[in-house]
């Protein structure tokens, strides 16, 4: 599968901090690649870096080949919705579409176009001072539409949305997936792009933890499935749970988690001892464990410990899918 | 002119116009012409105590380039600061970069709509000055096609040193981003610095943008008598304009160059 995005070995040094560390991903053609990490961790850095907005202190990274600042007519071919870019407060949302469209030689007729897409077309005239943040968000989407880009860089798009409007983005994503478009759309939060995002690419203080296939993470995920116990008798539950070949760990003082273990055998197991139960939880882990896991795990506990993170081999986005 | 700078132009012209700056620029500027063209029929008194009709080819000169006497140059400057100011100060450089992503080329496309923006707001105070100083003469039995017949003597001029001060804005403007720190820099130069520069330094004052500007005019400013400093030809005087507001437009491309936009 070829790429839109290729990122090679991308660093940024901001004074004495390196907000991007050696990075390394693709984005390939025609999926959506969720850009994952914690707040601060180098994703609209990054972001910004491939569209030539904040220079780059080493590594490159190219839109099917070529650098952002080397694309002929690049908002033809790269649509980019940021944060923290702004509008005019006083110029009407169809009047800044307009000097994008004229700017980029894009006809005006995509100006009415684009604010259909994203449902502004009865505020077209109104003044942007007095939008929202969530009609600002759609707005910064219509402007990245606007040449009608074979690749879309959306930076938290999700901020600020209320669900309905994040249900509206999340099918919008989709759409441009389904029209082959390749869209990479950062994100804090997991959960919030589990459900649109094919590929995943995570960053923790500007390095790579995991470029993966949501499915595998999924995968990943389910391995993390045991039944939680809390109990007043853990040390006779650990007694006789070391007679039976199950594993477990204890998470709390009065609390353990079973690994694979299901409430049909655990009950029955349990009355049969007669031991004294609080509660009993299937848990299954999810894609936020994970991702939780992976972040948190690589930039506090051991930064350099998880290399399965960083050194783990490149696979290619969408491989087994 | 490629086809790219054409369609940034536009773009930009289309951008200005739909914010409040040059509105309010065009329209203090053009009431306060009014007020010096009222001003100076109203203070120019005959010995019999009438009021006096300008009628020589200086007084109806001067009474054409009103919009340019006193410190209407000012205006033409701050338009040019503002355009390039207000991209960082409401944050849409990000747009206009992601479009233009080569900095010196947003300059340029800058440089070139300020200085037809100068032009039109030549135009205007022109008109202004023809309107206004028509009405006064009309009333004072003066004549109104003297002052018409002093337009191809006035109006280039007038509209080159405009479009002169609107680039030297852009050039500051692409120094200095922060909006405030342009106008307080233009202001405190312009009204405060250059003044005593020239109190100390005569000979100083055609070397200094207002004296550069005054020579690429032809026109005499009621604040400082072209008799008084001496200026540089016309010619050489917009060179001079040229060379600070080109000069600093590629200062400030440089380090447009080198910045991050976060």
């Amino acid at each position: 599968m070829t790429s839109a995005i290729e990122v090679r070995d991308l660093s940024k040094q901001f004074g004495s901090v390196r907000a991007v560390d050696h990075l390394t991903f693709e984005v390939a053609e025609g999926r959506v690649t969720g850009f994952l990490g914690p707040n601060g961790s180098g994703k609209t850095t990054t972001l910004r870096m491939l569209l030539g907005l904040v220079s780059i202190t080493g590594g490159g990274a190219t839109f099917g080949g070529k650098r952002y600042l080397d694309l002929d007519h690049p908002i033809h071919h790269v649509g980019a919705a940021l944060e923290a870019t702004s509008f005019h407060p006083s110029r009407r949302a169809e009047d800044h579409l307009k000097t994008v469209a004229i700017a980029g030689g894009i006809p005006l007729t995509r100006v009415a176009e684009t604010l259909d897409l994203v449902g502004l077309t009865d505020v077209a005239r109104r003044r942007v001072g007095k939008f929202s943040l969530g009609m600002r968000q759609r707005l910064q989407l219509a402007t990245a539409l606007l040449g009608e880009p074979e690749i879309l860089l959306l930076d938290e798009p999700a901020n600020g949305l209320d669900p309905q409007g994040i249900q509206w983005l999340r099918t919008f994503i989709r759409h441009q997936a389904s029209l082959g478009h390749s869209v990479l759309v950062s994100s804090h939060l997991l959960s919030e792009m589990e459900e649109t995002v094919d590929d995943v690419v995570i960053i923790s203080q500007g390095k790579l933890v995991l470029q993966t296939t949501l499915a595998d993470m999924a995968a990943q995920a389910g391995t993390g499935t045991g039944l939680r116990i809390r109990t007043p008798e853990i040390n006779r539950l650990a007694e006789v749970l070391n007679a039976v070949p199950v594993g477990w760990r204890q998470t709390a003082p009065d609390t353990l988690v079973i690994d694979g273990a299901t409430p049909e055998w655990f009950g029955p197991f349990a009355a049969h001892h007669r031991i004294v139960l609080y509660e009993l939880v299937n848990e299954r882990g999810s894609l936020e464990d994970v991702f939780l896991r992976l972040t948190r795990g690589f930039d506090a506990a051991n930064p350099l410990g998880p290399a399965s993170g960083q050194s783990a081999p490149f696979q290619a986005p969408g491989g087994p899918a | 002119m490629t086809a790219p700078t054409t369609a940034g132009i536009r773009s930009e012209l289309l951008k200005i116009r739909t914010t409040a700056v040059p509105w309010v620029l065009a329209g203090v500027a053009a009431v306060l012409e009014g007020l010096v063209i009222l001003a100076s029929f109203l203070g120019n008194r005959t010995s019999n105590g009438g009021y006096a009709v300008p009628s020589t080819t200086q007084e109806l000169r001067n009474l054409l380039g009103s919009g340019y006497r006193g410190q209407g140059y000012l205006f033409a400057l701050l338009l040019g600061a503002l355009v390039i100011t207000i991209e960082f100060r409401h944050k849409t450089v990000t747009t206009s970069f992601l479009v233009t992503p080569r900095r010196w080329s947003f300059v340029t496309i800058k440089l070139l709509s300020s200085a037809l923006l100068g032009v039109l707001l030549a135009v205007l105070l022109l008109v202004v000055a023809l309107v206004g100083g028509g009405i006064t003469l009309w009333a004072r039995g003066g004549s109104f096609s003297g002052l018409v017949h002093q337009i191809p003597a006035v109006a280039p001029g007038m509209i080159l040193v405009f479009a002169l001060f609107a680039v030297l804005g852009v050039g500051i403007g692409s120094i200095l981003t922060n909006q405030v720190a342009a106008i307080i820099t233009i202001l405190a130069w312009f009204l405060i610095a250059q003044g005593i520069l020239v109190a100390l330094v005569h000979s100083a004052y055609k070397w200094v943008p207002t004296g550069a500007g005054d020579a690429a005019s032809n026109l005499t400013r009621s604040d400082q008598a072209t008799q008084i400093y001496p200026l540089f030809s016309w010619w050489q005087g917009t060179l001079l304009m040229l060379a600070y507001g080109l000069g600093f437009a590629l200062v400030g491309s440089y380090f447009l160059t080198h910045r991050d936009i976060t």
